[in-house]
């Protein structure tokens, strides 16, 4: 017996069709977002305000040339893109969208380390696409992937402790749940400390030192064509919808919200979009603020700040949990 | 920090009497005619005496049997010229690089275009001309036609192997994001640090100086503007005025005005492209989009003012081609206004914002003694506390008249640099502003004889970018003889090869920028 409503759920709602979806409409707000703000006007002819203007892009590389240089390991180069892509997918696929997961009934206590090992399986793949490459600025860009995501995993890990010691459960969908009260409110430092984590996860200024085109021109990137190109930015764009589902998750309830008539799918799938929305609209402003920090500087700021304010805030927590939360909210 | 009063002809006068012929009033304060060598014992007594003695330029030029040398030097309040020849079948001279390393750059594009072997230059190979150019030409020697030179052909590619390893060589240029034009930098990075800058340059070597001799006076104004798009109505009024100097005429005050006020306008859109681009250099899209905005209506005037918006076209022997119109100045003066009330907002960014500070503080550090010694001019200068501006030291036009401050820092940092123009913005809007309200009445163009008598001259002015040098030798025909321009950005790059040693190579960018490099001008 076949169940279909299980491969609807997976390949069209809430799963791979709509994921990329809105992926693609993430990409063109945070387009239209920048332009706005550096006083440009943004993607503007393709579909109505250029709204098709990420999929015209898409279609437009999927067309083109695919070129390898000639001494670039071919396997990693070919299939390191794609297995990215796929891994960010199947690492949202565990995020409840409207309501439950995609994957409903795989929904485990620990489920939070899973996807978070998988978003790093995937940057650790962008690493080594750029690393196949043979080329010089693929090269140093792929070191700097390494050594700043290595850097960021370990606060992101401990910062997305919070919410679960709150919640007291390592259960993405629980924690989702438990959140009668967000946890933006019950724990605002992680917050703010999670944003600026995934800022540098994410590789976006003022952290986007693996990809600063005025010393490493397309950065890991360079040698990339065609469709490989393609799924290359779409993997980032997945990493932008990931990051920001995971603060909605996270900190400001995941996707449970009123339900005023009808379908609760429908309202939650509503209420998700819209907070990773306000997350998107949130980093992309943080984004367009900043100059690019050096490497070094990108470093020092993990090893010496942000590493002991997620350890400091773990601390925080578990003495808040203990003491003053049960008297007070729980 | 005034030694203005040191009398540098006089010194060089009584400390080598009967060695050198001393000419003055010729091609700056004074023509130093030297032979045999002793042009290295007037360099050394200069030195001596002046600590801001400093290399501007040196020319080459064919003199038939001899190839001439004029050694251009500045010192804290003069400018002398240095006289030296070489026989032509045996063009062998000393170098001057160790007693200034400024000088390493115009030896090596003179032994290039001319064939002079500077002994003990430690550089080979070819400067400015291609690795195809065949041996033994030097295109500016007069026998040398440039249609007639036959380039061999490219060298067969060698097979590549990729380089990964601890020590990485990373090609900047010839085509890449942070430059705008054409140059090749191969850069060696040891894991993050820069260990090595080889410069190659030349990408755009148009031969506009070789040009400039089989065109007429007139022609080649409109030639040398074209040597920059950004500052070129700099470089057209560095011919006239040279050419003005060799015919001994003076044009009109209101012409003198309306030039500042096109210099000036030309300053502003150059500083305002710079300091935007800095921000995309590092990663600072926004602060980029929000400058080039703003010098969008800079543009516009340079369009209302001249009629063209990027070439101005302005300039002529003997005045400026266009009048501004009475009815213009209040839309001018309105714009510029409008430019000023938004540079607080601005500046409070380039002073104080965290991550532009982190970005540019401490980045590419270039000492004063080391801004003297490799020849520094402009911002570049400035910022590391060498108060040049040629505005100032030797005023032109009528930059006498008009009140300005001269803007110093003394960090020598990428800061500094892009702080420096951020307040010559402001300087420059000061400028207009005055230059409009005193424009005095009359002519603005006088008739100046086409014919140029033989002589030589000598113009500096101040470029966007700094010191922009010309000499112009005229033999009494239609075509000047030799024109030679050293432009600012070939005076500034050994700061770039200098300060990025050993820093990272996410420094290399905005370092770079900060000299506001200008390829299109360095290579001619």
């Amino acid at each position: 017996m076949i169940d279909f409503t299980l491969i609807f759920r997976i390949l069209v709602f809430p799963g791979f069709t709509f994921i990329l979806l809105l992926t693609l409409f993430c990409d063109w707000v945070e387009r239209k977002i920048e332009a706005r703000i550096q006083n440009r006007v943004g993607p503007l002819v393709a579909g109505p305000a250029g709204i098709l203007q990420p999929l015209a892009d898409l279609i437009k590389l999927l067309t083109k040339e695919d070129i390898e240089p000639r001494d670039a390991k071919k396997t990693v180069f070919k299939i390191a893109p794609i297995l990215a892509f796929a891994f960010m997918v199947f690492a949202l696929c565990f995020v409840p969208i409207d309501g439950a997961s995609v994957l409903s009934t795989t929904g485990f206590n620990g489920d939070l380390i899973v996807i978070l090992t998988f978003s790093t399986i995937a940057s650790f793949l962008l690493f080594l696409s750029g690393w196949a490459s043979c080329n010089p600025y693929g090269t140093i860009s792929s070191a700097r992937v390494l050594t700043q995501f290595l850097g960021y995993d370990i606060p992101l890990f401990l910062f997305a402790l919070t919410p679960a010691f709150i919640a007291g459960t390592l259960s993405i969908f629980k924690i989702a749940s438990i959140q009668t009260i967000p946890f933006i409110i019950l724990a605002p430092w992680a917050f703010v400390l999670f944003i600026i984590t995934m800022q540098a996860e994410l590789e976006k200024d003022p952290f986007d030192v693996p990809d600063a085109e005025s010393e490493l021109v397309g950065g890991l990137e360079t040698e990339f064509t065609g469709a490989k190109l393609a799924f290359l930015h779409l993997t980032r764009d997945v990493q932008i919808v990931f990051g920001s589902a995971l603060v909605v998750e996270l900190f400001l309830g995941g996707p449970y919200g009123p339900v005023f008539f009808g379908l609760p799918a429908f309202w939650y799938t509503l209420w998700f979009v819209l907070k990773l929305l306000a997350v998107v609209v949130l980093t992309e402003y943080i984004t367009t603020l900043f100059a690019r920090l050096r490497i070094d500087q990108v470093l020092s700021a993990n090893w010496k700040i942000v590493l002991p304010a997620s350890i400091l805030s773990l601390m925080l927590t578990v003495a808040l949990v203990t003491w003053v939360y049960p008297l007070v909210v729980l | 920090m005034s030694n203005s009063k040191i009398d540098i002809v006089s010194i060089v006068e009584s400390k080598l009497k009967d060695k050198v012929q001393i000419q003055l009033g010729q091609l700056g304060n004074a023509a130093v005619n030297t032979s045999n060598g002793l042009h290295r014992d007037v360099v050394k007594v200069m030195l001596e005496a002046d600590e801001k003695t400093a290399i501007v330029a040196i020319t080459g030029l064919d003199l038939g049997a001899n190839l001439g040398l004029l050694y251009h030097l500045r010192t804290s309040n003069a400018f002398i010229t240095i006289r030296a020849e070489v026989p032509k079948d045996n063009p062998k001279i000393q170098t001057i690089v160790d007693l200034i390393p400024g000088a390493a750059f115009s030896e090596l594009e003179v032994a290039d275009l001319l064939g002079v072997v500077f002994e003990g230059n430690p550089s080979s190979g070819h400067f400015l001309l291609s690795e195809q150019w065949p041996e033994g030409i030097f295109p500016l020697r007069k026998d040398v036609k440039a249609n007639e030179v036959k380039l061999n052909p490219p060298p067969p590619e060698g097979a590549r192997t990729p380089e990964i390893g601890r020590q990485v060589k990373i090609i900047i240029g010839p085509q890449h994001p942070a430059l705008l034009e054409p140059e090749k930098f191969a850069v060696t990075v040891d894991g993050e640090i820069v260990t090595k800058v080889e410069p190659r340059l030349g990408y755009v070597h148009r031969g506009i100086e070789k040009a400039s001799e089989s065109r007429t006076y007139l022609q080649d104004v409109y030639l040398v503007e074209r040597i920059c798009g950004i500052c070129n109505a700099c470089h057209a009024y560095g011919f006239v005025g040279t050419v003005e100097k060799i015919l001994k005429t003076d044009v009109p005050p209101r012409a003198k005005y309306l030039r500042v006020v096109t210099l000036e306008l030309n300053r502003l859109h150059s500083h305002l492209l710079t300091l935007g681009h800095a921000g995309l250099e590092i990663g600072y899209e926004t602060l980029f989009q929000y400058f080039w905005r703003d010098r969008e209506p800079i543009m516009d005037l340079i369009e209302l003012t001249s009629g063209n918006r990027v070439y101005s076209s302005l300039m002529t022997v003997g005045g400026v081609r266009r009048d501004i119109r009475d009815t213009d100045i209040p839309r001018i003066k309105t714009t510029l206004e409008e430019l000023r009330k938004k540079l607080p907002f601005y500046r409070q960014i380039y002073t104080n914002e965290a991550s532009i500070k982190a970005r540019m503080q401490n980045v590419g550090v270039l000492s004063r003694s080391d801004a003297i010694k490799l020849g520094m001019v402009g911002p570049v200068a400035r910022a590391s506390g060498y108060d040049i501006d040629v505005r100032k030291d030797e005023p032109y036009e009528a930059y006498g008249e008009i009140p300005f401050k001269e803007i110093v820092y003394t960090e020598g940092d990428t800061w500094a640099r892009m702080n420096v123009r951020m307040d010559e913005v402001e300087e420059s809007i000061n400028i207009i502003d005055y230059a409009l309200d005193h424009l005095p009445t009359g002519p603005f163009r006088i008739d100046a004889p086409r014919n140029v008598p033989i002589g030589e001259a000598v113009c500096r002015l101040e470029a966007p970018r700094g010191e922009l040098f010309y000499y112009i030798k005229s033999n009494g025909t239609a075509n000047p003889d030799r024109v030679k321009v050293r432009t600012p950005t070939f005076a500034n790059l050994p700061s770039f090869l200098k300060t990025a040693i050993g820093e990272s190579i996410a420094d290399v960018p905005p370092n770079f920028v900060s000299l506001d490099p200008c390829f299109s001008c360095t290579d001619r």
